[in-house]
């Protein structure tokens, strides 16, 4: 049995070797990440059989919990650290061919550790650890945000640098209230002991740590950073951002919030905040003219969704988000990767400069396209099982209450196609003004954007495995007795 | 011969097509005819089968099936039938013009997942299926190019995915309630439902068929995108893909629903089938006058398109055996002189350069019979003149109205036919009549290969104009199969004492009254046959230039109506886009970009969740 | 006596916390920002050394005989806020490294004016 200690450790070695084997060749220092999120990949897929049957916690140092810092390998934590492994090594493959200027190592050096810090926030049971994770994988995007150096990015990277920082000042803040209360870090034992004191004195650390997780999580109205850093940085980071970073943030809230609090009250509060991201993501994407704008706001819509999904806080509903988290992350990876080519070559992020891309490029324009007909829900891409179960979810409340909010996500839905729509048809139907002369992206690139293309086909076409996944994820994250007992035992 | 085997070459011949394509264009032509041949055997094939059958791949847990049955065959029929024709036509119309590869390949596949919409056993596969038609349809819209055919795909999808959000919700709402999707097995279930979720359920499919079958106040799209899209495919949405909804709606009314429901589903007059006959109506002779006032051949057209719908679900709703096959016989009517129609102004177009204003055409008749005697003969269709296949299905719609005692809706359905018959006459005046401009004096007749569907189509209108029975016969089946009783149909007619139709009678009555007509000129005199010139100068010198105006048709008659016809609910659409468009400019104005702000919001949020928490406690 | 004495504090690390928070929201020079964040973090940090101390507490050491383990200060938030200065220096360097280059790139560091990303 595979420990999952090396889904942190390995990478985390590797990515500091990366300086020095460029020292020797700068072609096996690009090679790193892939070795690594391919280990991580292989490593995360023969623990998922297991884990679906009884989650490993791995004791680090060889105490017994409480005392130590443990890991949770449960099906959650396993399902992302695939999927996190699944989309870094799309996105690094996808790397060694976009990231050409600049210092490349360095590059590669915090896209690893970013990885490191989103797979560690999934497979922690330690609040702090949390922290301290969740702080490798802002500080390390902070930076690569700012990876060009252009002025954008460096704007971008600063402004995300000084919400981000105020953000972690309230996660901390909260974490040491929780710690104060309880006496210990262990996200287990305070679930255990959270019935034994005043509900409105956790109150207080939960506000401050769904404020600072929110930052990262993108959730209004804390997502002020993320359209500019998603359309300032290197196409590859926007993906990772998109596909990634976010979704880890909105992770480790809804775990603080089911797992460690309990705080079923809040619940309704959280659907209508998700409904509220997703409108005015959608509101603000539609009015967009640039496309990575426009993407970057499209993210913060599928939060907005992801969020409406798991806060509904039913198996189906939570079921349903994970997988539109998961086709979330395909599709906008995808979409990311494709846009980062066509920008690159007709050199403006304008819609107006997509214009005919379609006969220049033609395979990047295809995976552009099924990226967005997948994140509009059309079938048969990923997008559409996902829909449909939050819609079953929404549907199976029987509440004219989540009816009527499920009126409204699918109101965003439609706002998100017609924008969609716009881009699809700008690049397949309208005439180009420039070069019209073909130009493939490289190999490298288009291999990469045929492994997202491809498994957003297929999952979209047969998602059952991926549904008994997520299935088994739902039921572990809405399960805290089951979590307390396996941890505590 | 199964519906997988059929659904799988349908799909599988698309994807193949593109292939080919790169391989070479006769490769990919000759396999791209020979795909839509071969599914137009197999389904021939099919004739009268029904079963069902599972899939053998699930989704997310449900079980998956495909079903052959008389309603689907008819549809089916309908679908792949037009899609050879199409194709058959595209072969030269499409000659000389970018990406056929794209062309071919969305062309077959648009047609294969029409056909998944019909043999779907299960309303998820039904959603699927539906699904794949809007988006390959829209990639197929906008091919031309141009800003028009741009506008026109993305009004098309952003309504189609209107439609497919309700129908989405309405689709597992049932699954929610019967956990179940297969359509037999939902039948049984819906009849014990509640009246609040039966509502619901009929409203929100109903939104998506009234959306794709484009009846008022939600035809807005169908005019732009049938006129911008290139002919063969303006031929297949208006013949094939508009009638989806027609098909939804079966399934919905009598398939599952069936009519105790919707008998139950009635407050005094306002009933579920009266709402959609009066929407039927109101189409019918709103299309009429919009109909009237286009001066585009492919707007005409589409409009017609609009407002025929609205004769089908007249029949439909009226419920009787009679106004079922009625509506049923139109859909199959409608399909062949509305794709005739289509391949006719194709067919001028691809001669003229392009020309599809009608004020710039005239007197193609000399130069190109064989599009005016397809266009006279699909416009006689159109309008129902006896001896071609639109009179007996519009008959049957008004008999059974006027059986039924609606008189108004009756009167709707008459008032729209003389709409139909001032504008196809404009339709083959102002193309084929008339003074022939000089610019036209080269125009060549129709390709063979083009020729061959507007033939083909010609004769069927005159075939089951004169033998109704071939057609009935098959209409009646499908009505049996929704459960209505059997009409007594021969090859002739339909001759049973509700409503008598032979068309052996009409035949004999026609020929004596010709031969009557024939002996008064015989009596009268000779005729001598004089120059168009001659007519319109009076013998006197013939003026050069243009001298037969045939702009300005029926300009006194849109003096009188035209402020009363306006498409206000079009406007009302386009409305709508703006202030979303107006609305999205303010809302992206949250974000400042002084960073002060963001910080602020982040502290908001904090003091906002803990004000509330101190204040009211609510969680 | 007794309040300020065993709240002083919680008192001083929320006062901190609460200058660098305007000193954020107020300050329009970035530099002036970052400082703010750096007054915000060791507000943090202050509030997580005060949750463990102990008045006239030892080191948490067994290094004699006879220590009572409810005399010494809770050793974990002192771990944890090595960690957490750790981070905050991290992310105080890269912001003024950033700062450099925004001011190369900009001419200016008022916030105000470096709003090319917005709406």
């Amino acid at each position: 049995m595979v420990s999952p200690v090396l889904l942190i450790a390995v990478p985390l070695g590797l990515a500091f070797l990366v300086p020095l084997i460029s020292l020797v060749s700068r072609r096996a220092a690009m090679l790193v990440p892939v070795v690594a999120c391919l280990f991580n990949l292989v490593v995360a897929i023969t623990l998922m059989p297991g884990v679906l049957d009884q989650p490993v916690v791995e004791k680090i140092g060889g105490f017994p919990p409480p005392f130590c810092i443990n890991l949770y390998a449960g099906p959650v934590g396993v399902l992302f650290a695939a999927l996190i492994a699944l989309a870094g090594l799309g996105i690094a493959v996808y790397a060694m061919a976009y990231i050409r200027t600049g210092p490349v190592d360095r590059y590669h050096l915090l896209y690893l550790l970013l990885l490191v810090g989103a797979t560690g926030v999934v497979l922690t049971g330690d609040v702090f650890n949390l922290f301290v994770f969740f702080e490798i994988l802002c500080i390390s995007s902070y930076a690569l945000v700012a990876y060009m150096g252009n002025k954008s990015g460096l704007e971008a990277s600063v402004k995300y640098l000084i919400q981000g920082a105020v953000g972690s000042g309230l996660l901390l803040m909260g974490i040491g209230l929780l710690y104060g209360q309880f006496g210990t870090l262990n996200m287990a034992d305070i679930a255990n002991r959270m019935g034994s004191v005043n509900q409105v004195s956790v109150f207080v650390p939960l506000a401050l740590i769904i404020s600072g997780l929110g930052v990262e999580a993108a959730i209004f109205p804390l997502n002020a950073w993320l359209p500019d850093a998603h359309s300032s940085a290197p196409s590859s980071i926007s993906a990772i951002l998109s596909g990634i970073a976010i979704e880890v943030g909105l992770y480790a809230m809804v775990r603080m919030i089911f797992t460690v609090f309990g705080a079923t009250s809040i619940l309704m509060f959280m659907v209508f905040l998700g409904a509220l991201t997703l409108l005015l993501g959608e509101l603000c994407a539609f009015a967009q003219s640039n496309v990575k704008r426009m993407l970057a706001y499209s993210s913060i819509g599928q939060i907005g969704l992801i969020l409406f999904a798991l806060a509904m806080a039913t198996s189906y509903s939570v079921a349903g988000g994970l997988f539109q988290l998961l086709s979330h992350t395909l599709s906008k990876a995808l979409l990311f990767l494709a846009a980062g080519y066509m920008i690159y070559r007709s050199g403006s992020m304008e819609i107006s400069s997509l214009h005919g891309m379609g006969k220049r490029m033609p395979l990047t324009s295809l995976a552009f396209t099924i990226g967005a007909f997948s994140l509009v829900g059309l079938p048969p891409f990923v997008g559409f099982p996902s829909k449909f179960l939050i819609v079953r979810a929404a549907l199976a409340r029987q509440q004219s209450i989540f009816t009527i909010l499920l009126g409204f996500v699918l109101l965003g839905t439609l706002i998100e196609g017609a924008y969609f729509f716009r881009v699809v048809q700008a690049i397949y139907f309208k005439k180009g003004s420039g070069e019209t002369g073909r130009s493939y992206a490289p190999a490298v690139a288009l291999v990469s954007m045929f492994i997202f293309a491809a498994l957003i086909i297929f999952v979209g076409i047969y998602p059952q495995p991926v549904a008994d996944a997520v299935g088994s994820a739902a039921t572990e994250l809405l399960d805290r007795a089951e979590y307390v007992r396996s941890v505590l035992q | 011969m199964t519906v997988e085997l059929l659904l799988g070459v349908a799909l599988g011949g698309a994807l193949l097509t593109y292939v080919l394509g790169k391989i070479s264009p006769g490769l990919r032509n000759a396999f791209a005819l020979l795909n839509a041949l071969a599914l137009v055997v197999m389904i021939s094939l099919l004739y009268g089968q029904s079963f069902e059958r599972a899939l053998p791949l699930g989704f997310l847990g449900l079980e998956l099936s495909v079903r052959m049955n008389m309603l689907s065959w008819f549809f089916a029929v309908t679908i792949l039938g037009i899609g050879l024709l199409s194709v058959i036509y595209s072969l030269v119309y499409m000659r000389n013009k970018e990406r056929l590869d794209y062309y071919y390949a969305t062309l077959l596949f648009i047609n294969a997942s029409m056909l998944g919409t019909v043999v779907a056993g299960d309303l998820l596969s039904f959603f699927v299926f539906w699904e794949m038609m809007s988006w390959s349809t829209y990639l197929l819209i906008s091919l031309r190019g141009g800003s028009k055919a741009i506008f026109a795909g993305i009004k098309y999808i952003v309504m189609s995915l209107i439609g497919s959000l309700t129908m989405l919700v309405a689709i597992v709402s049932l699954y929610v309630s019967f956990d179940t999707l297969s359509i037999t097995e939902l039948a049984g279930h819906v009849q014990s439902t509640t009246m609040g979720q039966a509502l619901f359920v009929l409203v929100l499919f109903s939104v998506t068929f009234v959306i794709i079958n484009a009846l008022w106040p939600f035809h807005t799209w169908l005019p732009d995108a049938h006129a911008e899209a290139v002919s063969p495919f303006s031929a297949i949405l208006s013949a094939v893909l508009v009638r989806k909804g027609l098909y939804g709606l079966y399934l919905l009314m009598y398939a599952m629903l069936g009519f105790s429901m919707l008998g139950k589903l009635a407050w005094g007059a306002l009933s579920y089938s009266n709402v959609l006959a009066w929407i039927g109506a109101i189409t019918i002779v709103f299309a009429a006058f919009r109909a009237l006032m286009q001066n585009d051949s492919k707007r005409i057209l589409a409009w017609s398109t609009v407002g025929q719908g609205g004769y089908m679900v007249l029949g439909v709703s009226v419920a009787t055996n009679l106004g079922m096959a009625g509506g049923t016989f139109h859909i199959l009517n409608h399909c062949i002189y509305i794709a005739l129609l289509f391949f006719v102004a194709g067919a001028i177009e691809y001669r003229t350069g392009g020309i599809r204003d009608l004020d710039s055409l005239g007197g193609l008749i000399k130069r190109m019979p064989v599009a005016f005697v397809g266009g006279l003969v699909g416009i006689c269709g159109l309008i129902g003149v006896p001896l071609t296949n639109g009179f007996v299905s519009k008959w049957l719609i008004y008999k059974s109205l006027v059986l039924e005692g609606r008189p108004f809706l009756a009167f709707a359905a008459f008032l729209g036919t003389w709409g139909t018959i001032l504008y196809g006459y404009k339709f083959i005046h102002n193309i084929f009549l008339g003074q022939l401009p000089d610019r036209f004096r080269d125009v060549k007749g129709i390709p063979f290969t083009m020729a061959v569907p507007i033939v083909i189509l010609t004769v069927l209108i005159f075939l089951f104009g004169v033998l109704p029975g071939i057609p009935l016969s098959v209409v009646d089946q499908v009505g049996t199969y929704l459960g209505f009783e059997s009409l007594n149909v021969s090859i002739w007619g339909i001759p049973s004492e509700t409503g008598t139709l032979n068309v052996v009678n009409l035949l004999a009555a026609l020929a004596v009254a010709g031969f009557i007509v024939w002996l008064v000129l015989r009596a009268i005199g000779r005729s001598v046959s004089v120059d168009q010139d001659d007519t319109y100068a009076a013998g006197a010198a013939i003026p050069s230039g243009k001298y037969h105006y045939t702009v300005g048709f029926y300009s006194p008659l849109y003096r009188i109506v035209g402020p009363y016809v306006r498409d206000f609910v079009d406007a009302f659409f386009l409305k709508i886009a703006g202030w979303t468009g107006s609305v999205c400019g303010v809302t992206r104005k949250i974000y400042t970009g002084f960073v002060g702000n963001y910080v602020m919001y982040i502290i908001l949020f904090l003091a906002a969740l803990i004000f509330v928490q101190i204040a009211w406690s609510p969680w | 006596m007794s309040f300020l004495e065993s709240y002083a504090y919680y008192v001083g690390a929320f006062g901190l916390i609460l200058i660098g928070l305007l000193v954020i929201l107020v300050k329009r020079n970035l530099i002036k920002i970052i400082i703010g964040l750096s007054i915000l973090d060791t507000g943090v940090n202050l509030f997580l050394i005060s949750v463990g101390y102990l008045a006239s507490g030892t080191a948490p050491i067994f290094s004699r005989e006879g220590i009572d383990s409810g005399s010494m200060v809770d050793p974990v938030p002192q771990a944890l806020v090595l960690t957490a200065i750790v981070i905050g220096v991290a992310v105080l360097a890269l912001a003024l490294g950033l700062a450099v280059r925004l001011y190369q790139n900009y001419g200016t560091l008022d916030m105000r004016k470096i709003k090319e990303l917005k709406w």
